[in-house]
């Protein structure tokens, strides 16, 4: 593992550290990029739609939408399944590395599977682990065509507090990617990906939050080739009702790093200056 | 909005049809006592915790106690009935606590619950549990209380408000 692989680790570790001591509900999502341990019940189901925006690039007009509609099902009290339809939106207008386009993209499927642990709820930390695979038949940069599969194992772990209203989460997963020419120089790439978050409930249904996400990738399975790293940092906000939740949440690309890009403390060859995320979601 | 915008956004429509909350009261607090205590007659004796007595429940159950208001009567015939919130999910549950006159438990009833799943908490078997525990009984989940799968958090809490106000009738209305 060369020094960015250890340098990404130590950086989520460090990370975690930092964070104050820590629910999330039968995966209800109280954050916008951090998953919670929690799973549904046997038989019930739940239905959401994500709406991301990520705006901002080093120059031009840079507007990328994600649509991302997920229904979720409880096999057992302890083991979930899912599948969900990914579609984006491009406006990209004056950018030098990309493209003018104005034009939507059915992005692809994905299918996932989560199995829980151990219950933030009962045990002394939550645990889960997940499974996500998926075929993407457009980029989400530019909107290029590609043929990707992937799949994406990670482990949630989650600790509650102050009688399950202050809540801690860590996430820590790799995707492992074919098929991303052309949209990418290279066929293959694996990304190493982590997220943390505490949120508290401030008031009855009402969850405030602080999230990072950090992300970063390596071409051809190869931690000798570096290709960026990014950091983003921003708060959530969460209404979680019996029937219906939502969540809106905002990421900063605090820090980035590119391979051929300016030494300017942030990256935009893949990766946008800011991430607004929304989603709604019903139980069943 | 760009035409192909729209059909991105249908599945988003499709799922949006609302749903329906609505806060569910079961019980007053007039049809809660009759429930625990058939026939009896209460007399309101609501209690003001000290910081002391606060900090003695919290050593004796390990559970906060969040508030120094306790809504008590005292029962004819000795016994008592709290009414109780505890943190579910989302809101708060409220329950009512019948104990006989030598601090056993008569009766739990859940006077509302709100909460998307576990509405089982309202079943009398899983509440008969609860019947003629004391201040020695662990309460604790897996242990001498059935868990219910989709509610842990409002089971466990359930318990710890049982075992919570057990001490509370220890050490501030005995």
């Amino acid at each position: 593992m060369n020094r960015r692989a250890v340098s990404f680790l130590v950086a989520v570790a460090i990370a975690a550290s930092f964070c104050p001591s820590p629910s999330a509900l039968a995966d209800e999502h109280l954050f916008g990029w951090v998953r919670g341990a929690e799973t549904l019940p046997a038989g019930h189901a739940d239905a959401y739609q994500f709406i991301t925006l990520r705006t901002g690039k080093r120059e031009g007009v840079y507007n990328g939408w994600d649509f991302d509609t997920e229904v979720e099902y409880g096999i057992t009290d302890k083991f979930q399944v899912g599948l969900s339809i990914e579609q984006h939106y491009f406006r990209i207008r004056g950018n030098e590395e990309l493209d003018d386009l104005h034009q939507y993209r059915f992005g692809g499927i994905e299918l996932s599977a989560k199995y829980r642990v151990l219950s933030p709820f009962k045990d002394t930390v939550g645990l889960a682990v997940r499974l996500e695979a998926g075929y993407l038949s457009h980029d989400d940069v530019a909107g290029l065509d590609q043929e990707e599969t992937y799949f994406d194992p990670e482990i949630i772990v989650q600790k509650n507090f102050l009688d399950d209203t202050l809540t801690f989460h860590v996430n820590g997963g790799v995707q492992f990617a074919w098929g991303k020419k052309p949209a990418e120089e290279y066929d293959s790439e694996l990304t190493l990906h982590a997220a943390m978050g505490v949120s508290y409930r401030f008031a009855p249904n009402w969850f405030i939050g602080l999230e990072s996400h950090i992300r970063s990738e390596f071409p051809e399975f190869d931690f000798g080739h570096h290709e960026h790293t990014v950091v983003f940092a921003g708060p959530s906000l969460h209404y979680g009702a019996e029937k219906w939740w939502a969540t809106a949440s905002y990421g900063y690309q605090v820090w980035g790093e590119g391979n051929d890009e300016p030494n300017i403390g942030k990256t935009f060859a893949e990766e946008a200056r800011h991430e607004f995320r929304l989603k709604v979601g019903f139980n069943f | 909005m760009h035409p192909s915008l729209r059909f991105a956004l249908v599945p988003a429509a499709l799922i949006s049809t609302p749903v329906a909350g609505h806060a569910v009261v079961y019980l007053s607090i007039e049809q809660a006592q009759q429930a625990i205590f058939p026939g009896g007659k209460a007399t309101p004796a609501p209690v003001k915790l000290t910081a002391e007595q606060r900090k003695a429940i919290e050593a004796m159950s390990d559970v906060r106690q969040r508030d120094d208001d306790v809504r008590a009567w005292r029962m004819t015939g000795g016994g008592w009935f709290i009414v109780d919130q505890v943190i579910g999910k989302h809101e708060f549950i409220t329950m009512a606590l019948g104990l006989t006159a030598d601090g056993a438990v008569k009766g739990i009833e859940i006077m509302d619950y709100r909460e998307t799943y576990g509405g089982e908490v309202r079943n009398p078997a899983w509440r008969a549990q609860f019947t003629g525990k004391t201040k020695a009984a662990p309460l604790k989940l897996d242990h001498d209380i059935k868990n219910i799968s989709g509610a842990t958090l409002s089971s466990r809490h359930i318990a710890e408000a049982v075992r919570r106000l057990l001490a509370l009738h220890d050490i501030a209305l005995k």
